[in-house]
């Protein structure tokens, strides 16, 4: 018998997106990670990033803590709108530890889901569409659909490790036999290439179409398109949704950006759920987003662009971050975990350069580079634990792989609050 | 005198399709300011008809212009074996979202996956820097 078999093993949850794959394994030396296994690309390069010695900067000098504080504390405090955003890439007690502090300083709060999977998220929360989690996609689905989503490079194990690939308990004969997975989309991504003939491919704002012509095939109607896609095709598809007796729609903001809103997809779920049996689950892509909208909801009734006002809640777009910063009402932020100038439109980003910024992130960022208060934070989930909800809203405890001298940014949000 | 030198140079519109690289991904988690990560994001991938008709071989650098930017990346071949005149590719970095409109309507949700841009040859200019 081999010993090793019966070593316990430590594994350690990746954070590098939604997935939050819980059989990482690392070796370290010195409180750095020299290998990491059973990790996808990127989540390898996420447990081995790479960070900055300074921990705190004001006006890109090197400062205290103390120093560093009292400046966040002084920029909050002088504030009328100040704006909180990220904490996708933060773990709950994180997220509940910036709703208390956005409270205390009537802040407008948000996160990415606001330009991204929000609403689904939002009906999701709010039961409105029938979803499961990844466990069940993995034990018990048939029929897939990658619908606007290239998990093969947004999510790279959810092939393997979940939808496609796997035995599941139910579904012991895997991909060859048992899965039938299926692409919809305006290019031909990775994903769609393993699909191979289930790839349709549609063209840019074709969606809403596809999904009336899909209804129509799935009722026995003739499918009609204005971009004359096949009906055969069509039907072809619509007789294998039909046959699902465990079918996911897996939604990517290919899909949902070209939806003027999700009225069609309601409308496709429901006539699923009436021909067959069928869920429909976000790509969410950042390790907490989902976390985030589910502990917002909780206290407010909304998962982002809210805004605090001594004890109330005001939510709508307008308190989005695009539009705070379109229409400059914030005249503060706060960005926890993420890089408002690299991931948004500049013509909407570069407002941001016109107001103090106080960043907390583990590496340089281009919103670090134009922050007035840099605090370079542990690494959430490599070098600080704490809990998280995955993509499929199920919660996932984290312990830190490595030790560090930085602070989680945790920490750092109950020191801002104490000082304030 | 060569009648090529009357032309003026050639320029097309259009749709550009953003999308995620797990290759960029990775770059951008080791060293978001680093070369790799640079040319992993600055390209854009064209269909060879559009290539040729910009007259601009792959590898080289083209000008992507419209009313809310523009910026210098290098133009590729997109490998997609379907044709696909007038829609080009992109991995969504800094360098799309230099061209994607602030309009919003409200909504709060940019225009990521709507952006229309003409190409030019950038005739040897250098990719655009990421700003700092």
């Amino acid at each position: 018998m081999c010993e090793e078999a019966d070593m316990e093993k430590n594994y350690y949850v990746c954070t590098g997106c939604g997935l939050l794959c819980d059989d990482i394994e690392v070796e370290s030396e010195k409180n750095k990670i020299n290998k990491v296994y059973t990790a996808c690309r990127v989540g390898v390069a996420h447990m081995k990033e790479a960070r900055n010695e300074a921990t705190f900067l004001v006006d890109d000098k090197p400062v205290d803590e103390a120093t560093a504080v009292s400046k966040a504390v002084a920029i909050l405090k002088n504030a009328k709108n100040p704006l909180i955003f990220g904490l996708g890439n933060s773990s709950n007690e994180t997220q509940k530890t910036a709703i208390e502090l956005a409270k205390k300083i009537n802040a407008t709060l948000d996160d990415t889901s606001s330009f991204c999977l929000g609403p689904l998220a939002e009906a999701l929360i709010q039961d409105k569409l029938k979803t499961c989690t990844l466990d069940d996609v993995r034990n018990k689905a048939d029929v897939l659909i990658y619908w606007g989503t290239d998990p093969s490079d947004s999510h790279p194990r959810h092939l393997s490790k979940h939808s496609y690939f796997p035995r599941g308990r139910e579904k012991q004969r895997g991909w060859e036999e048992e899965r039938t997975a299926i692409a919809i989309d305006v290019r031909k991504s990775h994903t769609a290439k393993i699909c191979g003939n289930y790839f349709f491919q549609i063209p840019p704002k074709g969606d809403a179409e596809f999904i009336d012509a899909l209804i129509a095939g799935i009722s026995g109607k003739l499918p009609k398109t204005s971009y004359n896609y096949p009906p055969k095709k069509i039907l072809e598809l619509a007789n294998i949704l039909k046959g699902a007796k465990f079918g996911v729609i897996f939604v990517g903001r290919g899909l949902t950006d070209s939806l003027e809103n999700l009225e069609p997809l309601f409308r496709l779920m429901k006539i699923l759920n009436e021909k067959a049996n069928f869920h429909l689950m976000p790509m969410v892509r950042s390790y907490n987003t989902m976390g985030f909208n589910e502990n917002l909801f909780a206290e407010t009734g909304y998962v982002n662009s809210v805004k605090f006002e001594n004890g109330d809640v005001k939510h709508g777009p307008e308190y989005s971050i695009v539009e705070s910063l379109k229409a400059k009402t914030v005249d503060a932020a706060l960005i926890i975990g993420s890089d408002p100038l690299l991931i948004l439109p500049r013509s909407i980003a570069k407002n941001m350069l016109d107001i103090p910024v106080i960043s907390m992130d583990h590496c340089e960022t281009m919103t670090s580079k134009h922050a007035k208060v840099h605090i370079n934070t542990a690494i959430s989930g490599v070098e600080s634990g704490g809990s998280a909800i995955r993509m499929d809203g199920v919660k996932v405890n984290f312990e830190p792989a490595i030790e560090t001298k930085h602070p989680s940014d945790e920490v750092i949000l109950k020191k801002i609050m104490e000082a304030l | 005198m060569d009648f090529g030198s009357f032309l003026a140079t050639p320029e097309i519109n259009v749709k550009v399709i953003t999308y995620r690289d797990i290759f960029q991904d990775k770059a951008m988690l080791e060293n978001r300011f680093g070369e790799e990560y640079r040319d992993l994001s600055a390209v854009i991938k064209l269909d060879p008809a559009d290539l040729k008709q910009l007259n601009v071989k792959k590898g080289e650098t083209v000008i992507l212009k419209n009313s809310f930017g523009r910026v210098v990346v290098k133009a590729e071949e997109s490998g997609y074996e379907t044709p696909h005149r007038g829609i080009a590719y992109m991995p969504k970095s800094p360098w799309s979202n230099m061209l994607i409109s602030d309009e919003t309507g409200g909504t709060g949700v940019p225009k990521f996956k709507d952006i229309s841009v003409t190409v030019t040859s950038a005739k040897g200019e250098k990719v655009t820097e990421l700003m700092s």
